[in-house]
């Protein structure tokens, strides 16, 4: 079920995913987005930022982008995480129905726990 | 949202009212595959880094809505390789002129947007 | 010309006559005179040539890869998972791992296959920039860098696809993937139905860009 785990234990294949150690959060976390809004090269987009969402999957561990934006090594490297969102939650005026959701890649440090609250569809709900 | 948009970037743009999508390929230039493929290939040789080019483009602030994807990508390689020390703005100068004798274009046409981008 | 092998110039003239099919653009390439960003980008080249940092040689293989080899890779590895459930449940597994087992090798893109089912739909977009499988379909097309793109689908995904002439019903979820960070995607289309025995080439054929990224479902035409 989790993604990349085949090919992370022993493949000679390049993977997707690469080993994610001391990871904060596990797949169906409920989380928030950090309501922040720094300057600077960010990947987190605006719109999603003091959002909730259920942890979908983790992508393993990366070089940090807002760090390498600037010539540097990105190191040490973050955990990276895809996070579903219902976009009914996203979008308050959303008119499509309630299963919608909407996913995308947050990195650790711009995660928090979120308090059991509304929540999109649970991670195994589309397969 | 309500808030206002701090440390909003011109390219963090999910979410904002805008027309309808044209939907057809317009294709690539010559020149716009040309500058792919020197992005590209500088980037696979580690010269600048992707997240480096985003940051010179996100950087451009209004401008960046005025300029074309490979405008505003040209102009961020320029801005990485200068501040990397790569290359020098009189070396670029120089080396521009050349191109556009080459070209056999009369003279730089005036471009404000252009001038502005590169200040 | 300082590098004799590989004539800007001459390619800028004839750098357009290649064969119609699906993934050919619809408009014109008119070249006109050269902007300043032609200028600058040409220049820019020529430097780090002279400087020994890239080769003319290093970046026509590039355009010559972006144009010729990725934009048909991703429709054949879609025909495979078409044809092949067990290739296709290594696909949705790790998408990177199963592109380099066809020789489909991504370079440094990841990718996360999606499925579409009788009951999910998904559709790709980067709001931040324009990131894109672009090792397993190429540059990405004109709309997909679009604001108007960007800005929409993430919020009215289903006005969006309908620009597209694509109409789902309610009952259907929406799935929109923001590819925003490290990872890259890719759709895995339903199979139409009529398609059956149909050779890896024909699926191919159907498999196109527009159905990989989730704007449009493939089509099959009249029987033949």
């Amino acid at each position: 079920m989790t993604p990349g785990r085949r090919t992370q234990e022993r493949s000679p294949l390049p993977s997707t995913y690469t080993p994610a150690p001391g990871h904060r959060f596990k797949v169906g976390d409920r989380v928030v987005i950090k309501r922040s809004f720094p300057p600077g090269h960010r990947r987190t987009p605006y719109y999603i930022r003091g959002k909730r969402g259920v942890i979908e999957r983790i992508c393993g561990a990366f070089p940090n982008p807002e760090e390498l934006a600037y010539g540097f090594d990105g190191e040490p490297r973050k955990v990276l995480y895809r996070v579903r969102f219902a976009q009914n939650h996203v979008w308050p005026e959303y008119r499509g129905p309630a299963h919608d959701v909407i996913e995308m890649e947050i990195f650790e440090h711009w995660l928090e726990p979120a308090s059991g609250s509304a929540n999109p569809a649970s991670p195994d709900e589309l397969g | 949202m309500s808030d206002r948009a701090i440390n909003k970037g011109p390219h963090d743009m999910g979410g904002e009212r805008a027309g309808a999508i044209d939907t057809t390929d317009h294709g690539m230039k010559f020149w716009e595959k040309q500058a792919n493929a020197l992005r590209s290939t500088a980037s696979a040789k580690r010269i600048v880094r992707v997240d480096e080019l985003r940051r010179a483009a996100e950087d451009l602030g209004d401008q960046y809505y005025k300029l074309d994807y490979f405008e505003r990508t040209t102009t961020a390689l320029r801005t990485l390789l200068l501040e990397k020390g790569i290359i020098t703005e009189s070396e670029l100068t120089a080396k521009m002129a050349e191109v556009r004798a080459r070209f056999d274009v009369p003279s730089a046409p005036p471009s404000p947007v252009k001038k502005e981008a590169h200040r | 010309m300082s590098n004799s092998s590989f004539d800007y110039y001459a390619n800028r003239q004839h750098g357009h006559d290649h064969a119609h099919d699906d993934h050919a653009p619809i408009a014109g390439q008119d070249e006109g005179p050269p902007s300043e960003y032609e200028i600058m980008s040409r220049a820019m080249q020529e430097l780090l040539e002279e400087k020994g940092l890239i080769t003319a040689e290093e970046v026509r293989r590039r355009m010559e890869l972006f144009e010729e080899e990725l934009p048909y890779r991703g429709s054949r590895v879609i025909a495979r998972a078409w044809t092949d459930p067990a290739f296709k449940k290594r696909l949705l597994e790790d998408g990177k791992a199963a592109c380099a087992e066809m020789g489909v090798n991504l370079e440094a893109d990841r990718l996360i296959a999606v499925e579409n089912t009788p009951d999910v739909h998904n559709v790709i977009v980067c709001t931040l920039c324009s990131c894109y499988p672009r090792s397993l379909l190429g540059m990405p097309p004109t709309w997909y860098k679009s604001s108007n793109y960007r800005s929409r689908v993430v919020f009215e995904p289903r006005a969006v696809l309908k620009e597209f002439g694509t109409v789902l019903p309610d009952h259907v979820t929406v799935r929109v993937h923001d590819s925003n960070a490290d990872m890259r995607y890719v759709v895995i289309p339903m199979r139409p139905e009529g398609t059956e025995g149909w050779s890896g080439e024909q699926l191919a054929a159907i498999a196109t860009r527009d159905t990989l990224v989730g704007v449009t479902v493939p089509r099959v035409r009249a029987k033949g």
